[in-house]
């Protein structure tokens, strides 16, 4: 037996279908009309009230890692939306919330720091975010290694990389590049005595030929270094005796200001110029 | 006639509901306590009273229209007596439109009310009646007449339950749904990024009944986004009511 399905019914449900697609096109067309009138908005008011990363935690329910990840891929499209002018207002306690719902996780710590760093330019942030991530895995370089890096590169303060590079080198496991890294920032941070042990070290522990040659060059470089500062400093000690420059650095020897002439590393005589009163190494210390 | 009075039975129906007395206390508490929460607050003190107040007529509202919603038309069919209803001559859609509008009239009454108790609580704190308010608890009652519309919808094809979780999702959907705006700007031109688009246009947007920082803030309102943003509820809400109309018709109750 088939089931009559009455004319009046059909045209009922052929208006309703009708309304329906009429709606729908209208709240679609609506939702664009509404895009276009642009609401003043309080910069960054959407995140003013998310609430710390240890009562969110509770909130999560289990899932903090998923919380995390969400919270991480927002902050990279906040961080990338560039007409919000000061969105960097907050960027501490976004990642310091991503921190607490994951400390383990490894990128929003690198990332946090870089946006703070290059895009922010605020250093001293960069530096807490990687700090925290350090505090909460300390069996981690990187985030020494990565504050180091700024340091070094982006405030060219030496002693502080240097600092940075020996935390990061003291964890287990940290590559060898870190040690030649603290090496060379030492040396530029002046102190040559523990410039030239690590890199004694680094040359006694390399494996690799061309590290040991490395390790060997800035050893060159550190003694010539050390040895033009000697010879710098005997120098103006003639000088101040005699009241003019030495004609040769053999006058020092003569003189007694010095016992011998220092050798570079090469076992070649150090060049001097008589005119200024400037000694340099015989060889280029890369180049050797 | 017939909308009317199935709107009015109800009403009626809706007022001896303890649920709806029980959310109306924690709402009242809540808007009262804010006055309590404010003094902890070191600043502006009035914000917090505003927020609060806000928040809790919008949330409290939200959870009247689910928690009554899901169960208006489901209750007809467990207890039989949508029999009785459907036998009188009573269209399906008036049926739909009757419940609808008779649970809106009850929202209506409530946000009133709590309306009143928040203007009342910041009057205590600041002596002046602050009129501004009103456009944003208007924006939330016209997110309840959607929220409703949903309600009604899931209550119509499953259980209280079900529906009170569907509702829900649809109400954190409809709050989040603005965040798409920035993944598709970055998308590379195509179909994906066609498709996004379609459905970031289709899901709701429920921030657009969402004018609470702004009058808490102080800032100005583009006037056009009234118009547009309440025509945008009045269709959202339509074609939900449509879809609900559409689904009870399907259903034979035999």
């Amino acid at each position: 037996m088939t089931r009559r399905i009455s004319p009046r019914r059909v045209s009922g449900g052929f208006t309703l279908a009708l309304f329906l697609l009429a709606t729908c096109a209208g709240f679609m067309g609506l939702k664009l009309a509404t895009d276009k009138v642009l609401r003043m908005k309080v910069p960054g008011s959407s995140i003013i009230y998310v609430p710390s990363g240890k009562f969110l935690k509770y909130a999560t329910f289990g899932y903090s890692a998923l919380a995390a990840d969400m919270v991480y891929l927002w902050a990279i499209q906040y961080y990338s939306t560039y007409e919000i002018p000061d969105r960097f207002e907050r960027l501490d306690h976004i990642f310091s919330i991503i921190a607490e719902l994951d400390p383990r996780y490894t990128d929003p710590y690198e990332i946090g720091s870089l946006i703070a760093g290059q895009e922010a330019r605020d250093v001293p942030l960069a530096f807490k975010i990687l700090g925290r991530g350090a505090e909460k895995n300390p069996d981690m370089w990187l985030f020494d290694f990565e504050a180091g890096h700024i340091a070094q590169m982006q405030l060219k303060d030496f002693d502080l990389a240097r600092k940075y590079y020996g935390k990061a080198m003291a964890v287990p496991g940290a590559p060898d590049l870190i040690k030649r890294l603290f090496a060379s920032t030492t040396f530029k941070a002046q102190d040559y005595q523990t410039a030239w042990e690590t890199w004694l070290e680094v040359l006694n522990t390399a494996t690799e030929d061309r590290v040991k040659e490395i390790a060997s060059n800035h050893l060159y470089q550190v003694k010539a270094a050390m040895d033009l500062e000697n010879l710098k400093g005997a120098v103006g000690r003639f000088r101040e005796k005699y009241g003019r420059l030495p004609s040769a650095l053999s006058q020092l020897v003569m003189t007694g200001i010095l016992p011998s002439l220092p050798k570079d590393l090469d076992e070649k005589d150090y060049l001097y110029d008589p005119g200024t009163g400037e000694g340099k190494a015989p060889t280029v210390w890369w180049k050797r | 006639m017939k909308i009317g009075t199935i709107a009015l039975n109800t009403f009626r129906e809706a007022k001896r509901d303890r649920v709806l007395y029980l959310l109306f206390f924690f709402a009242a508490v809540c808007i009262v306590f804010s006055r309590a929460l404010a003094i902890l607050t070191v600043g502006d003190r009035v914000k917090i009273i505003r927020d609060v107040g806000l928040a809790s007529i919008s949330l409290f509202g939200v959870l009247m229209a689910i928690l009554m919603g899901t169960g208006l038309v489901y209750k007809e069919i467990d207890k039989k007596t949508i029999f009785t209803l459907l036998a009188k001559p009573i269209h399906r859609a008036q049926f739909i439109l009757g419940k609808y509008l008779g649970l809106v009239l009850t929202l209506f009454i409530m946000t009133v009310l709590m309306a009143v108790i928040f203007l009342g609580v910041l009057f205590f704190h600041t002596f002046r009646v602050e009129w501004p308010m009103l456009t944003a608890i208007l924006f939330i009652f016209l997110e309840l007449l959607l929220i409703t519309a949903v309600a009604i919808l899931f209550s119509t094809f499953s259980t209280p339950i079900l529906s009170s979780i569907f509702s829900l999702s649809f109400y954190l959907i409809g709050h989040l749904s603005w965040s798409l705006e920035t993944p598709i700007r970055k998308m590379k031109p195509g179909a994906g990024r066609t498709l996004a688009y379609v459905l970031y246009t289709f899901l709701p947007d429920l921030e657009n009944f969402n004018f609470k920082t702004e009058v808490v803030h102080n800032l100005p309102i583009p006037p056009g986004i009234y118009l547009y943003s309440t025509a945008y509820g009045l269709f959202y809400a339509a074609f939900i009511l449509g879809l609900a109309i559409w689904v009870f018709r399907k259903r034979d109750f035999i």
